[in-house]
């Protein structure tokens, strides 16, 4: 099983979990149903249009609703730290919520029950929070941005806002530099995938791979790109991949994606979801040798 | 014989303090805040952070900004919101400005606001991990700058502040301001 846990902008919507279809234009989990914007939405799609491409089962998300009040997002961690043993997901992809440090360490404790110890994955705000709380080590993968690995590299800082400006104003070529402080401080997850320009996959402090191409710079501007790459991300390591080839492949397609969908900064995130089946057609079996395909290609 | 097991007792952890001249503010405060439904604590600030009396309000700080709005509507005095991790760096008030053509992408922090240039529309938000930026997206999608919603009048974080000063850079430009 995979498991995508997050919130979503729909002011009361009630804590639901389901087995992952489309609806149209929507998304559908539980009780839920969710359009693909911006968001755990975002990366919600790209997982499904893995797992729906390579044959495997669906991925289940666990979503509530919060604009950003935190009573949904509390409500969610907290669903995890009751039940996350009982569910022993093979990968557990957290994602948009409101951080909250006390609530992390109990999930991380929590976690420590499951039958088998799941991938852990965060991005957004689940990605700050562990990372504020020491508990970055935890985790086997943190996809953040140019920006976000400077917060993992500020020892001090407990969220983006506050990191310190001569980090802030590092571009992405210092990426190597400050993921090396960034696990010099205990601030990094096992493998990160750095988001930006150059796309970068570190385990370590080692640069594994570095990725460039096909540039397409528009991508940073469309709302929910980075988010696609850690749904990518998500479903590959489900489908069985190394965290690193299937960090590899999710830069790699997101990029393509953006290719295919000739996008532009106006460009909806939804519009680079529908290029991944073709992204997938063309690329995969090449990428990474998986080639006899049973799902929907 | 009877065990009784010890509950473990979860200790809050936000993060960030809310500094008072006296103690009333600082009691009058915690119960303003939590009838607005935010989970905070009375605590002594460490003494590098005291300065007025000896007792804050511990709060998570990612929702700074929402509880600046709450302390602001209710009129409560207070000296500052600080980070408990003295080290921390100030605000970060900087901003990058990246030029598509037909296209502005204003970075403030982790958020980023790109916009039309010819009609100020609001064509794509990114960045951030906060629940509200999924929602502040879905607000400002589409509108012009000058008719938009303010990010830090419908957010809550800290994301949502970031947000708002690249908003802020955006409706200058747009307004035929200096770029930063």
């Amino acid at each position: 099983m995979m498991l995508i846990a997050g919130t979503v902008p729909i002011r009361d919507m009630p804590l639901t979990m389901g087995k992952v279809t489309f609806d149209g234009d929507y998304l559908v989990a539980g009780r839920g149903k969710i359009p693909c914007t911006q968001g755990t939405g975002a990366m919600v799609s790209a997982a499904l249009a893995t797992t729906s491409y390579l044959g495997l089962d669906a991925p289940y998300a666990l979503l509530v609703g919060d604009i950003g009040e935190g009573k949904g997002s509390r409500e969610l961690y907290q669903y995890l730290i009751n039940h996350i043993a009982g569910l022993s997901p093979n990968v557990l992809a957290l994602h948009y919520w409101l951080p909250n440090m006390a609530q992390t360490r109990q999930l991380c404790k929590a976690i420590e029950k499951c039958l088998k110890r799941p991938v852990m994955i965060a991005d957004a705000a689940s990605m700050y929070s562990a990372k504020a709380a020491g508990l970055a080590e935890k985790f086997d993968i943190f996809t953040p941005d140019a920006t976000e690995i400077a917060f993992l590299a500020d020892p001090e800082a407990t969220h983006p806002a506050y990191i310190a400006r001569h980090l802030f104003e590092t571009d992405i070529s210092r990426t190597p530099e400050l993921a090396q402080v960034a696990y010099e401080n205990h601030g990094a997850a096992r493998l990160l995938l750095v988001k930006g320009a150059t796309d970068y996959v570190i385990r370590g402090g080692e640069v594994l791979a570095t990725i460039t191409e096909p540039d397409v710079p528009a991508l940073e501007s469309i709302g929910g790109t980075g988010d696609t790459i850690t749904g990518l991300v998500s479903a590959l390591v489900y489908a069985e991949m190394e965290p690193h080839e299937a960090a590899i492949i999710a830069a790699r397609a997101n990029r393509m994606a953006g290719k295919y969908g000739r996008v532009t900064p106006a460009t909806k995130v939804r519009e680079v979801v529908a290029q991944f089946p073709s992204v997938f057609k063309d690329y995969l079996c090449q990428w990474s040798n998986i080639c006899d395909i049973k799902g929907e290609n | 014989m009877t065990f009784l097991k010890k509950q473990n007792k979860v200790k809050f952890e936000g993060g960030g303090l809310v500094l008072f001249d006296d103690v009333q503010h600082a009691m009058l405060t915690e119960k303003a805040l939590k009838s607005a439904g935010y989970i905070v604590k009375l605590v002594a600030p460490p003494p590098e952070l005291r300065k007025g009396c000896d007792l804050a309000v511990e709060i998570n700080l990612v929702e700074q900004p929402g509880i600046e709005r709450v302390l602001r509507e209710k009129d409560m005095a207070y000296i500052s919101i600080d980070p408990i991790r003295i080290k921390t760096s100030p605000l970060l008030e900087v901003v990058k400005v990246t030029d598509f053509g037909e296209w502005i992408m204003v970075k403030a922090g982790n958020m980023k606001i790109t916009y039309e240039k010819a009609s100020g529309i609001i064509v794509n938000v990114s960045g951030g991990g906060c629940p509200d930026i999924p929602y502040l997206h879905a607000q400002l999608l589409d509108k012009r700058l000058d008719e938009a919603p303010r990010p830090k009048d419908l957010g809550f974080t800290l994301c949502a502040l970031n947000l708002d000063r690249a908003f802020d850079e955006c409706l200058t430009m747009y307004s035929g301001g200096n770029e930063t």
